[in-house]
């Protein structure tokens, strides 16, 4: 069991708050993703759970054991950095053995763990080389065993792949995934590419300014984000928003988009108030040729992957709205559409950017 | 035509300015060599080619000199002087980079002043405090002054900016201590630091010359620049002796720099790659 709890945990340097009160469950075994943009504090809660800064307020529990003041090699955890961070005048041997030898460990049996965990990540044949002798997946894969062999109750990722290649990054991800499957052990993973968040998380915790927007599952937050920025974050295309005042119209509440066109569109959240501003969102993939709502656009550009195609469109001088279809092959820029779309799929978010329901 | 013609002419100048330059700074070098095979009197006169003397001058120099002693002196100041100040200056540098503190910047700044104060300024105040330790006369007279290094501490600090965090933070991760952290991660990581620091402080030390002239005051425990020193100013100073003193003492700290010099080389540039 390695449940990992943190009440109302808080950083400060000085008197700048940079973690404002973090409250977080992690279950035995769960993935758990922090994302959110550069500076939001998702690296900082990392490396408060792993020991490397202080908590300045809150606690941090291991399975039920207060762990703040507690040596970061003694939490049960082991952690991959960034840029790997291996010992350069090491071996891959001695790398991954290094721990276990300060922790005084047998010789026998670091022998065993290395060559274990080298069978894992298929290091065997590298096992003598230096880092600088390696790739930057190897390197990846030999910071990865370092890990391993302390067979910690918490694995810490932290952007464990930004320093890789595009194709190498896919290729490392859906490891990192294998390796959760087989080891079953609990991993929190840091990065600021939702992608990765997406593939690889049970639960995503999205951060912004030392705060946590929402955690859910990765198709929870994308189906169901609590505000304005979690619904920006997640996806990719991100989602269009629309500026919009809610009237009441003939068929119930209704909101009226002055930018595109003075067009309407029926809403099903009661808490919103006639006379607000709202901000409609509706993801790229959710306009069609079908739909009771649609908007009045000209093409600006278009992207063509082969599978399908985004479209960014406009209405007027408005802004602009990025359209995803499968049929795009003959559309062409200054092309006008008819953008249809159906307005359950649409969320409503007030001035503030929380969502109505 | 014309800028072919200027071409040449830049070329021209630039090649024979750089030359001329390059022969200025191997000139005295390439006299010390001639001179050790001349006599005084040739070497006076202004002769510049290799003349027959050389045996002769050689078998002068260690008749009048003491040689074993005063290159164990020499060897024994140079090493202890750069082995402490490594330990030192690198801990130091180590300690202003790691460690954040609100004072930091201030003392770091107030230890960078002090390499304005000549050292001229210091002997007097400096050979009181030896004094009133009883070491005149004594080689830890010579070393001590020269450990607490402002520039070395400053060269140490800089090239720590490049020690990678993620390798401190990664060794605390695997349970180390700071000073285990410093011992078995910092000085492998940095050996191209140390190199370079070490050939700095060790030709420093071996051709130091004002200090240990005012503080070792016996025969016993003079160094071999001292000696050249006391050669060349005797009444009548036989030039082609202070020639192969000279091609002597230049031979430790030549090794010194050849022996290191890929290291020297590489932590001049940054020891971290």
């Amino acid at each position: 069991m390695s449940e990992l709890q943190l009440k109302h945990v808080r950083k400060s340097y000085g008197t700048f708050e940079v973690i404002k009160g973090v409250d977080l469950d992690i279950k035995t075994g769960e993935f758990v993703v922090f994302v959110g943009p550069s500076g939001c504090g998702k690296s900082t809660l990392l490396r408060m759970i792993a020991g490397l800064e202080e908590i300045t307020s809150g606690d941090l529990t291991i399975d039920g054991e207060r762990m703040n003041d507690v040596d970061p090699s003694k939490r049960g955890i082991a952690m991959v950095f960034q840029s790997y961070a291996l010992y350069p005048h090491m071996t891959v041997r001695e790398n991954m053995g290094f721990a276990l030898r300060f922790a005084g460990v047998p010789k026998a049996e670091i022998e065993q763990r290395v060559g274990e965990a080298a069978n894992i990540l298929e290091l065997g044949p590298l096992l003598d080389r230096k880092p600088k002798q390696l790739s930057g997946g190897q390197r990846q894969r030999v910071a990865i065993g370092r890990a391993i062999v302390r067979h910690p109750k918490i694995f810490l990722f932290d952007e464990p792949l930004s320093n890789l290649d595009a194709e190498l990054r896919v290729h490392m991800r859906i490891e990192i995934a294998r390796l959760h499957k087989k080891l079953a052990t609990t991993i929190i993973y840091v990065t600021h590419d939702q992608v990765e968040a997406m593939t690889l998380a049970d639960k995503i915790v999205v951060m912004r300014g030392g705060v946590v927007e929402q955690v859910g599952s990765p198709l929870d937050l994308y189906d169901d984000p609590a505000n304005l920025f979690v619904a920006g974050f997640i996806g990719s295309p991100k989602m269009n928003f629309l500026k919009g005042v809610v009237e009441t119209g003939t068929d119930g509440r209704q909101v009226r988009l002055p930018e595109f066109g003075n067009a309407t569109l029926p809403i099903a959240a009661k808490e919103a108030a006639p006379g607000s501003t709202v901000t409609i969102g509706i993801r790229p993939e959710h306009f069609g040729e079908t739909g009771s709502a649609s908007l009045d656009l000209t093409i600006d550009m278009l992207e063509h992957l082969g599978g399908e195609t985004f479209a960014y469109a406009r209405h007027g001088d408005g802004e602009m709205i990025i359209i995803e279809t499968k049929n795009g092959r003959g559309l062409k820029s200054g092309d006008s559409i008819a953008a249809h779309f159906d307005p359950a799929a649409a969320l409503v978010f007030d001035a503030g950017g929380q969502r109505l329901r | 035509m014309n800028n072919g013609f200027t071409r040449k002419a830049s070329a021209i100048l630039t090649y024979g300015f750089v030359g001329l330059m390059a022969f200025l700074s191997v000139f005295p070098f390439i006299w010390m060599l001639l001179g050790a095979t001349n006599s005084s009197i040739d070497i006076i006169k202004g002769k510049i080619l290799p003349g027959s003397a050389l045996a002769t001058n050689v078998s002068a120099f260690f008749t009048q000199v003491n040689a074993p002693l005063v290159f164990w002196n020499s060897a024994k100041i140079a090493i202890l002087a750069t082995v402490f100040t490594l330990a030192v200056s690198s801990l130091a540098g180590y300690g202003f980079e790691m460690f954040r503190s609100r004072h930091r910047d201030r003392i770091y700044s107030a230890l960078l002043l002090t390499m304005m104060i000549p050292f001229a300024a210091l002997m007097i105040p400096l050979f009181i405090m030896m004094g009133k330790a009883g070491l005149i006369n004594t080689h830890f007279a010579v070393v001590l002054p020269t450990i607490g290094s402002a520039f070395i501490v400053f060269y140490f600090r800089q090239c720590t900016k490049a020690f990678p965090s993620e390798l401190r933070d990664a060794a605390k991760v695997d349970g180390l201590k700071e000073w285990q952290i410093f011992l078995y991660i910092y000085v492998p990581v940095m050996r191209s630091t140390y190199a370079a620091a070490f050939i700095i402080v060790f030709m420093t030390a071996w051709n130091n010359y004002l200090w240990p002239l005012i503080v070792l005051q016996s025969n016993e425990t003079k160094t071999i620049t001292l000696v050249i020193s006391s050669l060349a100013s005797a009444y009548y100073p036989d030039y082609g002796v202070v020639m192969v003193g000279t091609i002597l003492a230049t031979l430790p700290t030549l090794a010194v720099f050849f022996f290191m010099q890929r290291q020297f080389v590489q932590g001049m540039l940054g020891s971290v790659k």
